[in-house]
């Protein structure tokens, strides 16, 4: 029965101040987490103004509406129904803190529950489970009618006690500081009777602090402990459990099972608020004799002075919600497109149209214009009806984007723009990314279309280079003729004049074209690579507007919700 | 006591031993790992299955003669091992006020009977200790293996055996397990509740398999306070009857000092009737033979609906095996479609390959040939990812295929696949080349103009895979070639490609299906179950 005489000195010693509160329930986290506990101490309707709830549930909201058309609404109900609760919990009076007493059938909650309202309100019995409907005690019950709606308690299962009459025969002081106090007296949860189970489900989402009623017949219940304690681990600071029936134990028994108890619990997570540590408060107490009820009493009484329990249990709940959407919603690892991805995107389109190709076709193209405007006009003639061949199998289409490449372009994006996303989110992205790639390959025909290269530019070297091969056939030309003219007699000169023409004429025409042809290498090489240029950054540009800013888009609504799972979580 | 306990209580039948083995063979190897609706419920019952034709019922069948077992089961704090040790009338089994209390299974028996116990005939999953004292080795048994205590006492009639099980409803599982597979193997079920558990649900579960298997039962009301024990009774009995076990042995154990305080045993006056009632089915020969083939009996009659429940669970399991196999096999198929669309309208020839194609034959055909081996490559990765990606997204919506994606081996290595493309490209290129090399050297055989292998070999390549951007290539092969033994080359190097491509699909379709087929889910499984339950039922 430690934990009891531990609650009872705090009580005793403070009667609701902050000293005696940080002894007996659960104040270091309740320091920390700061939700209404400062505006407690007893005073009705004070401002609330430091509310740090208000901040994680206008997060929730967001968080919610951000997410509505990215992750499926089965994994978004249970933040929805805790949504729902908080407004609904929030609206109504903070001023009442609703108790419940919960436990298996037979633990004796109905019995509690009379020995703490003073009077016989709830049916107790042998015949089990006893109690099929909750049964409710408000104390200074005005405001209080909107929870017990929202409870559904039956009108006639109703009870109110005014504090002024109760306490005739009850420790003075005592009852004052239960007003606010709405008890409720629960349905079992582990009995064969059908729907039992499904009521206290309901209402322990709906209460603001659950009393557990425990017997030392049933203490270790798989049912307790596995379907409610371990899941409300997180739910430490408005949970009391009270060891009942401790008469029914001989000697020091009590004091094992409750260190026992304390054991499961640590086992189940639930922390046990003991040497002024925050956490459940554990009690030993006999409805039937009325050993430890004043304990207890005390206990409630002071959670009722703070008035700050409401917004506790809904931080804890938002805590559990947090947890479980966790997944959905934090993925491991930096995110973001990284420059290399983004990169290696381009390269990608750019194999996809051909730039290489295309490049080292316009670099030829040039190279043969040079040679056509700067070769021997003999060579150009016999050159033309080579290549004839060629210019036909060319035909008339131009580049085309290969299908199969730009879909292996957009995947290899859009896989490294989700790594390391949650699930949905990496969907989203994937999504996006598949949508810009559809109409991608046409626009990046178009845009190769456009940023073809066209006819190429005569530089006006080649003007003068053709002028001179004029010249040098010319010569070579008159040099032939003078020969002849000679050789029959008609013209009477030397031989080796015409000779050095001749020579001069054809060996300096080939010699031109030769260094031409040297001489038009690198601007054919640079006139290449503009153009390679020219539609890799067309292809950029393609594949930026339609996929790239689509998926960063993607990533920012994710960033953002990522910020408001943060407030929501970490408020 | 005397000679009854040697009486063989029913004769030993080596067909239905036999019959029993084949259905326990099928059972062991029955496997349910998609979690589908019903698997999980599949697995216990096979578990539960094995352990009850192991733990009980076999042993049973060989062994008519062995002595009756009967397990007290309960929940927490019902005060089973107080019972046992009253009911023996010593501290056999270490009763608390802490919970659980019973670890270790306690089995007291008389002396006389020790050797049927001490052998792994029943339970042979259970190492044995013995011990003289309680209590002092609780805290190993749970540590290393599992152990079944086993005390002697001439308290007990011989011919019985009374066994204390730990909790059902323990908050350590294993603990719970136990339980289940103990009750499994008894001839005699006892139940113990109290006055305040009584209309617990977990106990009604285990009085419903009762029924089920319809047992020799018995069910102890403990713990009741005197003043209220009359009321809680009447209550009791009502409720049993509703659910229609009103005709089971009932017994009421009052709530003393005793029972609460732990250590100490109830007087002999609490439990008699329930002693008497055990030592009756103990002893009288008719009443013994009624107590141990009546269970028999139950549990193989349960066979006749516990097994088809089996065999449909598996031929779900089954069903949704088939189910993913199609799906992957038609994401492959559909890729087959498209690659031969894709191939049929040239779309290898795009891009670098037909940026190079344009400038053939200046590129030179190494280019050529490489770009369009590439936009080839390009064209089937493309498919198999998409392929990938149905099935990915067909098996997220069902149950099975989700569980199948989730682990770690689920999804298909892309690099690797991409690789083993690249190399199926590579030996078709190969294919196309020593085609090409062949037809040029029968036509130089010919008397045609000498030709260029490796062009020839592009110009196909080209033809191919370009479709209507290619038909020029066509033009030129048959000028290179001749007419004839152009349109030879472009039919053999397209069955080639075909059969190349239908070879690659079919190795990843296998990959991606390896998980399944792993798992081994078969459709015989569904049938011998049902075979083996219909020869059961021919032996019996």
């Amino acid at each position: 029965m430690g934990g009891g005489s531990r609650a009872a000195t705090g009580a005793g010693a403070g009667g609701g101040s902050d000293s005696a509160r940080g002894s007996g329930f659960g104040g270091g986290t309740r320091a920390a987490r700061g939700s209404g506990a400062r505006s407690s101490g007893g005073s009705y309707g004070a401002s609330r103004s430091p509310d740090p709830l208000a901040a994680r549930v206008d997060a929730l909201g967001e968080l919610l509406g951000l997410s509505r058309t990215r992750v499926s609404p089965d994994e978004l109900a249970e933040a929805g129904a805790l949504l729902e609760r908080l407004g609904e919990r929030r609206r109504l009076s903070l001023d009442h803190t609703v108790v419940a007493l919960a436990g298996a059938t037979g633990s004796g909650k109905s019995t509690l529950f009379n020995a703490l309202a003073g009077l016989e309100l709830s049916a107790t019995g042998v015949r089990r489970p006893t109690t099929a409907a909750p049964v409710s005690c408000s104390w200074d019950p005005e405001g209080a009618a909107g929870l017990l709606d929202r409870l559904g308690i039956a009108p006639q299962d109703r009870y109110a006690r005014r504090s002024v009459l109760d306490g005739a025969d009850r420790v003075p002081g005592t009852d004052e500081r239960l007003a606010g106090l709405v008890l409720l007296d629960m349905p079992d949860h582990d009995s064969a009777a059908p729907g039992h189970r499904d009521q206290v489900d309901r209402l322990l989402q709906l209460v603001d602090v659950v009393v557990w009623v425990l017997d030392p017949e049933k203490y270790a219940d798989a049912a307790l402990h596995e379907r409610y304690l371990r899941p409300l681990a997180g739910h430490a600071d408005v949970t009391l459990l009270v060891l009942n029936q401790v008469d029914r134990l001989p000697g020091d028994a009590a004091d094992q099972v409750l260190d026992d108890l304390r054991r499961l619990l640590d086992e189940d997570g639930l922390a046990v608020g003991e040497h002024g540590d925050a956490g459940a408060v554990v009690l030993a107490v006999s409805a039937l004799n009325g050993v430890g009820v004043p304990d207890l009493r005390a206990c409630l009484g002071q959670i009722v002075a703070e008035r700050g329990s409401a917004n506790r249990r809904l931080a804890a709940d938002v805590d559990r919600t947090a947890g479980r959407l966790q997944s959905l919603y934090v993925g491991e690892g930096a995110v973001g497109l990284t420059d290399p991805a983004r990169e290696d995107f381009v390269d990608r389109l750019a194999d996809a149209v051909g730039v290489a190709g295309a490049g080292e076709a316009a670099e030829r193209d040039w190279a043969r214009a040079a040679e056509a405007a700067c070769g021997t006009p003999w060579g150009r003639l016999t050159g033309e009806r080579q290549g004839g061949a060629d210019r036909v199998a060319r035909g008339p289409a131009g580049l085309a984007a290969s299908r199969p490449a730009v879909d292996e372009a957009v995947r290899a994006l859009a896989d490294d723009a989700a790594q390391g996303l949650p699930v949905p989110w990496a969907q989203a992205v994937r999504d996006a990314a598949r949508r810009g790639g559809e109409g991608l390959p046409a626009a990046l025909d178009t845009a190769a279309a456009r940023a073809e290269p066209g006819q190429p530019e005569r530089p006006t070297w080649w003007s003068a280079v053709g002028a001179a091969q004029w010249l040098l056939m010319s010569l070579a030309v008159a040099g032939v003729v003078c020969l002849v003219a000679i050789a029959v007699g008609s013209l009477d000169a030397s031989w080796w004049l015409p000779v050095v023409l001749l020579a001069v004429g054809a060996l300096g025409g080939r010699a031109l074209a030769w260094a031409c042809r040297i001489a038009a290498r690198g601007p054919a090489h640079r006139y290449g690579q503009a153009a390679e240029r020219r539609l890799r950054a067309a292809a950029a540009d393609c594949g930026r507007a339609r996929v790239l800013e689509p998926v960063a888009a993607e990533l920012l609504r994710y960033r953002e919700v990522r910020e408001q799972y943060a407030v929501v979580a970490g408020g | 006591m005397g000679h009854s306990a040697t009486v063989a209580i029913l004769d030993v039948r080596p067909d239905l031993l036999d019959a029993l083995s084949a259905l326990r063979d099928r059972v062991d190897v029955a496997r349910f790992p998609f979690p589908l609706p019903g698997a999980a419920r599949a697995r216990r019952t096979r578990q539960e299955l094995i352990a009850q034709l192991d733990d009980y019922l076999v042993p049973r069948l060989r062994t008519p003669e062995a002595p009756l077992l009967a397990v007290v089961g309960g929940s927490t704090g019902a005060g089973k091992s107080t019972l046992v040790n009253s009911l023996v009338g010593r501290r056999v089994s270490e009763a608390g006020v802490l919970r659980p209390t019973t670890r270790t299974p306690v089995l007291v028996c008389h002396p006389a009977d020790r050797a049927w116990f001490s052998d792994p005939r029943i339970l042979p999953g259970l190492a044995r200790a013995w011990s003289a004292r309680p209590g002092t080795q609780d805290e190993d048994g749970a540590a290393e293996g599992e152990l079944l205590r086993l005390e002697i006492d001439d308290a007990l009639p011989r011919g019985l055996a009374l066994l204390d099980a730990p909790d059902i409803d323990s908050l350590v599982a294993r603990n719970r397990e136990l339980a289940a597979e103990l009750i499994c193997a008894a001839d005699i079920w006892i139940l113990v509740t109290t006055a305040s558990r009584y209309a617990d649900a977990l106990p009604w579960h285990l009085l419903r398999t009762a029924k089920e298997y319809n047992v020799t039962l018995a069910t102890v009301l403990d713990r009741v306070p005197h003043q209220i024990a009359e009321d809680v009774a009447r209550h009791y009995a009502a409720l049993l009857t509703k659910a229609g076990l009103g005709d089971v042995p009932r017994f009421t154990v009052p709530e003393l000092p005793e029972s609460a305080g732990g250590g100490g045993l109830l007087p002999q006056t609490a439990v008699a009737a329930l002693r008497q009632w055990l030592a009756h089915n103990a002893e009288d020969p008719a009443a013994r033979q009624q107590a141990a083939q009546r269970t028999v009996v139950g549990v193989l009659d349960s066979m006749r609906a516990r097994m088809p429940a089996l065999a449909s669970a598996s031929a779900v399991q089954h069903a949704a095996a088939v189910r993913l196999a199609r799906g992957a096999e038609d994401a492959y198929a559909e890729a087959a479609e498209r690659i031969d669309g894709a191939v049929t309208a040239g779309v290898p020839l795009a891009g670098e390959a037909l940026a190079r194609w344009l400038e053939y034959p200046h590129c030179g055909r190494e280019a050529l040939q490489s770009a369009l081996a590439e936009g080839l490559a390009t064209l089937l990765r493309s498919e198999v990812d998409a392929a990938d990606e149905r099935i990915a997204a067909g098996w997220q919506r069902d149950r099975a295929g989700a569980a199948l994606l989730a682990e770690p081996d689920g999804r298909p290595d892309r690099a690797a696949a991409a690789d083993r493309i690249d190399a199926g490209v590579a030996r078709w290129r190969e294919g196309l080349t020593d085609l090409a090399y062949a037809e040029v050297r029968a036509a130089r055989a010919a008397d045609r103009a000498p030709a260029d292998p490796e062009d020839a070999a592009a110009l196909l390549a080209t033809v191919l895979l370009g479709g209507r951007r290619g038909s020029a290539a066509g033009e030129r092969l048959a000028e290179t070639v001749g007419a004839q033994a152009a349109l030879r080359m472009r039919d053999r190097a397209r069955e080639q490609l075909e059969d190349g491509v239908a070879g690659l699909l079919r190795g990843e379709c296998e990959r991606r299906l390896a998980p399944v087929d792993g798992l081994d889910v078969t459709a015989q499984q569904q049938s011998s179950l049902i075979a083996a339950l219909s020869l059961l039922q021919k032996e019996r």
